[in-house]
């Protein structure tokens, strides 16, 4: 089973991922409630993916990505945006995301984004 | 619930956060208004939360609320970055106020299980009026079409100077993406960034799909079409392009060595593009901005269902806990290690016992902050200037009664505004200052609170509220009878509140009954004190916690009662010569030169009781805080915690029970009734 980090400041985007993920067979190790949680947490959990919000406090999630890639060349990043936010996903992409999703998106499209990044 | 959305947690955790998010929101705004500027750390904390309720609302499905929270977002985009140069503060507080509502509504709805279908489009259309007229001429661009312009392109592809390894294949791939990918040229361009994996010789067409956001139209149209050369297979090329995401059609062609067009691409990637990491910074500050000094705290939210559960099953511990070590069985048996073990249980389940009642213990700051919202609502649709004064937030007071004082405040902040504060032209007359003040404050006194609302308006005149009782039929007794604080009380009568008085605010049918009856079923009182011209102050007071409180066992003839031991003052037994009759044939008790009426408790229950002789029995001396009087029962029997419940409903439904708060449960098993002594004081 895959491992995902989960990265939202949102309570409810956590579980709404969480519960999308737990019933197509991923497995969520760690929910991050910022960037600078979800830097340590990448390097203490090593998940296969991580699921990264942009817009949150203390660290955004492009810092975090860049952090993360910094360590991890190959770390599987997947952004999760929102209309509006283009400049931000293309800054994201270009630091190395693997992928990223648009709020609001259907659960089939969070799976198949994951699991082709993933490459299963 | 026959609702579209059945995920049950989800939405408990939607209506949660949303609800946070927009009281955050509805303080950030006020306060903002206070010092009439928007500091740029609301600013961007209003974005974030527009921007979370946004996302979650997406998530949800309700479209009303999203598009809402995506115009405000786009507002405070605007200001954020400082663009904003003709923004009327006023106008947008209001509307920003008016979302805050529209939201409510709508997140009272979702509760209800019914339909979501409220219209945002008015306030939208508003939203997009000041939006306009915010970008004063200058701007007619979105905003985050202005940041990618004028952004340097940046590439990621192979900047390596070494020539291009010879493959031995070439392919062309042309990749349609689903309708509803979003941003094509992105997803185009995630592409590109693994084929770097793979390959070092490749062209893709169109070609500047990172700056031009037109290419989005090329890419829906045509495809993505590219061309590149490596030494895997056709096979291993499909499957690599068949990880992409959301990819719709791939038409994926081996060409022949011989094919010319496969020539232009020889020149090396690179020189497309020179990075300029100089001109991201710019957007890495904005980012930057964002945060804020949130710190991340190791709290988790849990239901209050649950949180009732497990009260209940603290109360249950403490009353079998009793049963177990006051065991009938147990009586005349020497058991020195038994009152040991029994000893270290008693501690512990009083250790859980508090922390569950810390638990579910919540500051009114909450409660207490939601009346400057409607002050401030209330005194711009009156024309009055009222400031409001808040002391003692930080009080805190089990969540259940929180949940039942609030709407009572809120009345009473209401109706002190409408009908207490003047306007400032009658103030001024009066030779007050122009601006009223509310005081809403709050103190712990003992196990209770006291919230108290006191403001300088005119006061209660006390003719008009006899005369309207008399004319409503609420007068029990005769005015000459009547104390000052049991006139003000007939304001609590429910009746007292005419038509006449109806207003936008106060006095929409709920009367102040309301308050009064909500109050008093969680076991706290109001009380009144009025100066005409100087001011009303209302006091009320409630108890810390419903839940289990300590108590003394009396007995009376066969019965057990319980009095709340923070009501007693002291117990003795009485000598006959100390008792007075007063002509109505009243018990009258001497104590220290203070004396007090006698209340016969198997007199007041109607219990038959063989104890009649006042020598006999015992004296208890209870004060709900003003008055004190003295009880009379058969014996004490100890001092216990007991689990407050309430009386059943066909008991209460029988008739309206005075004096009895409740009832629960004892060590051996047996019902005590749980004595109400501020009713009984009034009785």
């Amino acid at each position: 089973m895959a491992k995902v980090l989960i990265v939202d400041d949102a309570a409810f985007m956590r579980l709404s991922l969480k519960t999308m993920l737990a019933a197509n067979g991923f497995e969520v190790v760690g929910e991050a409630l910022d960037g600078a949680a979800a830097v340590s947490m990448y390097k203490e959990l090593m998940p296969d993916i991580v699921t990264m919000d942009i817009t949150m406090p203390t660290m955004t999630g492009i810092e975090a990505l860049k952090e993360i890639v910094k360590y991890n060349s190959k770390a599987k990043v997947v952004m999760i945006s929102a209309m509006g936010q283009e400049a931000m996903v293309k800054e994201a992409i270009m630091s190395g995301a693997k992928s990223f999703l648009v709020k609001p998106y259907k659960e089939e499209h969070l799976v198949e984004t994951l699991r082709k990044v993933l490459g299963v | 619930m026959a609702n579209l959305y059945s995920q049950e947690p989800m939405i408990e955790m939607y209506v949660f956060e949303t609800s946070q998010l927009i009281e955050q929101l509805e303080t950030a705004i006020l306060l903002s208004e206070k010092y009439s500027s928007f500091s740029i750390e609301t600013i961007n904390e209003i974005f974030r939360i527009m921007h979370t309720i946004k996302g979650s609302s997406g998530m949800m499905m309700f479209t009303n609320i999203s598009t809402l929270t995506h115009a405000l977002e786009d507002l405070f985009l605007l200001m954020r970055e400082e663009k904003a140069t003709h923004i009327d503060y006023g106008g947008l507080s209001d509307l920003v106020l008016e979302s805050v509502d529209f939201i409510k509504v709508e997140l009272e709805k979702i509760k209800n299980g019914d339909e979501v279908d409220g219209k945002s489009d008015m306030i939208i259309t508003e939203i997009n009026h000041l939006l306009k007229a915010a970008r004063g001429d200058n701007a007619s661009l979105p905003l985050e079409k202005k940041g990618a312009a004028n952004e340097a392109p940046k590439f990621y592809i192979s900047q390596s100077k070494k020539p291009s390894p010879e493959y031995k294949n070439t392919f062309k791939a042309v990749i349609y993406f689903e309708d509803d990918c979003e941003m094509e040229n992105f997803r185009a361009y995630t592409v590109i960034n693994n084929l770097k994996d793979i390959t070092e010789a490749y062209e893709y067409f169109p070609p500047d799909i990172i700056d031009n956001d037109d290419t989005i139209q090329v890419i829906k149209e045509e495809g993505f079409t590219i061309l590149l050369k490596s030494d895997k297979s056709y096979q291993e090329i499909h499957t690599f392009l068949s990880q992409t995401v959301f990819l719709k059609e791939l038409e994926l062609t081996e060409l022949l060595e011989e094919d010319k067009s496969f020539q232009s691409l020889k020149r090396t990637p690179g020189t497309e593009g020179i990075e300029k990491p100089e001109d991201l910074r710019g957007n890495i500050a904005t980012e930057r901005e964002l945060r804020d000094g949130n710190n991340h705290q190791s709290i988790i939210s849990v239901s209050v269902g649950k949180l009732d559960k497990l009260m209940d099953l603290v109360g249950e511990m403490v009353i079998a806990e009793a049963m177990v070590t006051q065991n009938p069985d147990l009586k005349g048996l020497t058991l020195e290690n038994f009152y040991k073990s029994a000893g270290q249980l008693k501690k512990i389940t009083s250790e859980l016992q508090d922390m569950v009642m810390s638990i579910r213990m919540l500051p009114l700051h909450n409660t207490f902050h939601k009346m400057h919202r409607i002050v401030r609502d209330m005194s711009k649709k009156l024309g009055k200037e009222v400031e409001l004064e808040i002391n003692g937030e930080a009080t805190e007071v089990d969540k259940n009664i929180i949940e039942y004082i609030s709407d009572p405040l809120m009345h009473l902040v209401r109706n002190a505004i409408d009908h207490g504060i003047e306007t400032p032209k009658e103030r001024l007359e009066k030779g007050k200052s122009g601006v009223g003040t509310l005081k809403l404050q709050a103190k712990n006194a003992g196990s209770d609170v006291i919230i108290t609302l006191a403001d300088d308006g005119k006061g209660l005149d006390k003719d008009k509220i006899l005369q309207r009782a008399e004319e409503n039929g609420l007068m029990h007794k005769p005015v000459e009878e009547m104390t000052d604080r049991e006139i003000y009380s007939l304001i609590f009568l429910p009746g007292f509140s005419t038509k006449e008085k109806v207003t936008e605010f106060s006095g929409r049918g709920v009367g102040m009954d309301v308050v009064m009856k909500n109050v008093e079923m969680v076991g706290g009182s109001v009380a009144v004190e009025s100066n005409l011209n100087v001011g009303t102050t209302i006091n009320l007071k409630i108890p810390l916690t419903l839940a289990i409180i300590d108590g003394m066992n009396i007995k009376v003839g066969g019965s057990s009662y319980t009095i709340p031991i923070t009501s007693i003052k002291e117990s003795f037994r009485a000598k006959k010569e100390n008792i007075l009759t007063d002509p109505d044939g009243n018990e009258l008790i001497m104590l220290r030169g203070q004396c007090y009426p006698i209340l016969r408790l198997h007199q007041v229950f109607k219990v038959r009781s063989a104890v009649e002789h006042i020598a006999e029995g015992i004296v208890i001396v209870v004060t709900d805080g003003e008055k004190t009087i003295c009880i009379f029962a058969d014996e004490l029997v100890g001092q216990q915690q007991v689990v407050v419940k309430t009386l059943p409903t066909y008991i209460k439904n029988l008739r309206k029970i005075k004096g009895l708060a409740g009832c629960t449960l004892l060590g051996d098993g047996s019902i005590s009734l749980i004595v109400d002594v501020s009713g009984l004081i009034n009785i």
